[in-house]
């Protein structure tokens, strides 16, 4: 069992958490996936209605493979949760369900993001009615980017400007994969929001007063490493004189990100994935298969429970793993106020921590 | 890599007596270094039907004669080759292979030496010595880059700039090859030494060539070689993998007949066409379907249904040749033309088949350029789900059919691949190596070409669009 660290008193309030079992992606993910929104209270009262809008986690080039895998046992989010998501939603009466990513270096349709990850796009089109896509990683089609304010404001920025579908949504989904980060120490569903962040304003190639409408970068010397400003048309940089350190900075943007940008649902593949970091590029990952499922109605108690799944205390301060050498996401959100971290106060629905725990490290 | 004779196993015992040699055109080659007679059992059921040879016995020549099998004696440079090349033909070999860089008129006295044997003179040069255009049915190089996708030293595939990992291909080269006449096109290359070479890089080695319309002269590591001669079960499972890939492209040998689908056209010195991982292969490495003009074959006809060229080096055309490419933009085409004086290797030198740094930084400026224009167009299709692949696409009867080629050079199948062709078409069919001969549903793209998706691709597949 996880000795988690408890929470300070008077931190934010928790949000039940359902945990289940899943060990392959041939098993029926649609019905694992309505038991646990029916743990959670049921999916009618969330979508009923509503633009739906969903965050995917597909973290850096398709082509760039894990052993020439298909990136969705991989590093992605896989499409079989995606379209099982998308049917039961429909099922539920969701009007609209937006899929959007900040597709690698591009500015094109997400669509063809998704062709090129191998997943099937007339089939995702068909899983529910009124299913649509949105690149993120520019303007889009969107006439304006959104401005979200950090309420009380922010750790790096005051405010971030992002395309107009996480605006134009009733309920925002954060589907992410269970895994390590480089940078961040774990991947989870607050820290695929940190895709959430436009090329054309925070790439690398951005434009220096206006945005790049034509991203071909990623984020590192803007917002890992902080060595170039995002484009003036956003809001600027609190302190330009705080940490470059790129494990510094990720992990406040993220809280940042959440704080903003609540999260309404989020749902974590945990069936298949990666530890030791987030993608292929990262040296000594290794494919493993935890066999789990989370959704929850809390970003910050979800990823708790998630990284308690992974065999790491959610708490736990920066020089312990998974955070050993940078800022725990979690507790930065917790300080926000965004949800709590603390174990003791998250009621896990289904499969209890225990009985899922896949260490990710020995 | 001499094999010991009791250790043959036969794969398959029925071989016809006295079969027919075919045209050189039609040699499906191979390097041999069994002389053993039995060691031919292993090519039953395989399509090879022609070995090169370093020595051979009288026993071996005849029984491959009366197999179908062609044998050629391989010459190298450093003696004079008259003299061996007349003893090979003696021995009943049907002809000979200079395999080097001879001096200049050597290999045009042997074919005179021979002329009335009916013996064939294959030549092997340096890329830079190929007699392009020339009147022998096949042209050859030993030279080439072992196909496959680049690793870095700590076991991750190379990342390209496209974020796609970058995959080592002689197909640029047999592009432009191809585009100087109709010859058949042999690459010599060996298998990297020192290296564990899996099936499915053999597999590729082979697809590389015969997508492109060439043939890679079988070469088999000396463990291979000796598995097989042993009858080793996994050496055995291999080398029927190669064979399956090998008839799947003899098969369909109309394919090597076939124009190119795409619609940029690539004008291009020849002596920059002839290097590996250049301008050709970084748009191939995008899937962006394309034919290949050496600038001295620039003609209107090359040009036919084109709707975009890349004039790589202008200084090289003739006033005639420039004028063909100003007409083609006067009728609607794009025409981009790389900045003055930008020039790629000048003068192409024997030993090198890739572009070196400095030319890769200078060739970024016009990459950048190309990709600008293409950008997200159809140029004659479209494919996704394909990074570890490389693509070729071709039609016949002026685009009533279109056949495209996949090879994947990873070492997994690759599943859910999808291809957006340009243009209408009613059927589809999915033919691979396997056996597999499956219709395939087709649909309409949002640009209103037609569409298809491939469950999985293995070594290598076709589509085949009526």
């Amino acid at each position: 069992m996880i000795k988690a660290a408890p929470g300070p008193e008077g931190t934010p309030a928790a949000a039940p958490v359902a945990l289940a079992k899943c060990t392959s992606y041939d098993e029926d993910v649609t019905a694992r996936l309505a038991a646990m929104f029916g743990q959670l209270g049921g999916l009618d009262r969330i979508v009923r209605g509503k633009t739906v809008t969903i965050k995917l986690n597909m973290t850096g080039s398709p082509g760039l493979r894990v052993d020439g895998r298909p990136p969705g046992v991989t590093h992605y989010v896989h499409p079989k949760l995606v379209g099982a998501t998308a049917h039961l939603m429909g099922q539920a009466g969701a009007r609209r369900i937006r899929f959007v990513e900040s597709a690698w270096a591009t500015s094109g349709p997400l669509e063809e993001y998704l062709l090129d990850s191998g997943w099937n796009v007339r089939q995702l089109l068909a899983a529910a009615p009124g299913v649509e896509f949105e690149n993120t990683n520019a303007l889009g089609k969107g006439k304006q980017y959104a401005r979200f304010k950090v309420p009380g404001g922010g750790y790096l920025f005051p405010a971030y400007d992002l395309n107009h579908s996480y605006e134009d949504t009733d309920v925002f989904v954060s589907m992410a994969k269970l895994k390590n980060h480089a940078t961040c120490g774990v991947t989870l569903s607050m820290k695929n929001c940190f895709g959430m962040l436009p090329a054309s304003i925070y790439g690398d190639d951005a434009g220096v007063d206006a945005p790049n409408e034509n991203p071909t970068s990623g984020r590192l010397a803007t917002m890992h490493e902080g060595r170039r400003q995002p484009s003036k048309s956003a809001p600027a940089e609190l302190d330009p004189s705080s940490s470059r350190e790129p494990e510094y900075r990720v992990p406040h943007i993220v809280a940042d990100l959440v704080k903003s940008r609540p999260i309404d649902l989020q749902i974590i593949d945990g069936i298949e994935s990666i530890a030791g970091g987030e993608g292929p590029w990262i040296k000594g990952i290794r494919r493993v298969q935890p066999g789990v499922l989370l959704a929850g109605l809390n970003p910050v108690s979800t990823d708790a429970v998630a990284a308690a799944v992974m065999g790491y205390d959610p708490r736990a301060a920066r020089g312990t793993a998974p955070f050993r050498t940078c800022e725990n996401t979690l507790l930065l959100a917790e300080r926000h106020g965004v949800g709590s971290a603390d174990l003791r106060k998250i009621d896990v629905r289904g499969v209890p921590i225990a009985g899922a725990m896949f260490r990710y490290e020995s | 890599m001499m094999l010991r004779t009791a250790a043959w196993v036969a794969i398959l015992s029925a071989t016809p007596l006295l079969a027919v040699i075919a045209p050189p055109s039609g040699w499906v080659p191979a390097r041999w270094d069994g002389t053993d007679a039995k060691s031919l059992d292993i090519l039953a059921g395989t399509p090879i039907n022609c070995l090169l040879v370093t020595s051979y016995a009288p026993e071996f020549v005849s029984s491959a004669t009366a197999r179908g099998i062609a044998t050629l004696a391989v010459l190298k440079p450093g003696a004079d080759p008259a003299d061996p090349a007349r003893k090979a033909i003696r021995a009943g070999l049907q002809g000979v292979v200079m395999e080097g860089d001879f001096a200049t008129g050597t290999a045009a006295r042997v074919r005179d030496m021979l002329a009335g044997e009916h013996a064939t003179v294959v030549e092997l040069t340096s890329r830079a010595r190929m007699p392009l255009g020339g009147p022998d049915p096949i042209v050859g190089t030993y030279q080439g880059v072992w196909p496959g996708i680049q690793v870095l030293d700590n076991g991750a595939a190379k990342a390209a700039p496209s974020g796609s990992p970058w995959i080592d291909t002689n197909t640029g080269f047999i592009r432009s090859v191809r585009a100087w006449g109709p010859a058949s096109v042999w690459l010599g290359y060996l298998p990297p030494a020192h290296s564990v070479v899996t099936g499915e890089r053999y597999e590729a080695a082979i697809a590389d060539a015969e997508m492109a319309g060439a043939r890679w002269i079988v070469a088999l590591d000396d463990d291979f070689f000796g598995r097989l001669g042993r009858g080793d079960a996994a050496a055995l499972k291999t080398w029927r993998g190669m064979a399956q890939v090998l008839q799947f492209f003899e098969s369909h040998s109309e394919w090597r007949g076939l124009r190119s689908y795409g619609k940029l056209a690539v004008v291009q010195d020849h002596e920059d066409a002839l290097l590996s991982g250049g301008i050709l292969d970084m748009i191939a490495a995008k899937h962006t379907p394309m034919r290949a003009i050496p600038g001295q074959r620039l003609t209107p006809d090359a040009l036919q249904g084109a709707t975009m060229a890349v004039d790589v080096d202008a200084a090289s055309l003739t006033p005639e040749q420039r004028e063909m490419l100003k007409n083609f933009a006067r009728a609607g085409g794009t025409v981009l033309t790389a900045p003055p004086g930008w020039k790629g290797q000048s003068v192409l030198q024997p030993g090198q088949i890739t572009l070196d740094t400095a030319e890769l930084d200078r060739l970024n400026d016009i990459w950048h350029d190309v990709q600008t224009m293409t950008g997200r167009k159809n140029l004659g299709a479209r494919l996704f789900n394909v990074s570890s692949m490389l693509s070729n696409v071709l039609t016949a009867d002026n685009g009533k059919q279109v056949v495209v080629e996949l090879v994947n050079y990873s070492a997994y199948p690759i599943e859910n691949v999808s291809v957006q062709v340009l243009g209408t078409f009613k059927h589809a069919q999915l033919i691979t190596p396997e056996g597999v001969q499956k219709d395939l549903e087709v649909y309409v793209t949002d640009e209103g070409g037609t569409g298809v998706d491939i469950d999985r691709v293995s070594a290598c597949a076709t589509v085949r669009l009526d």
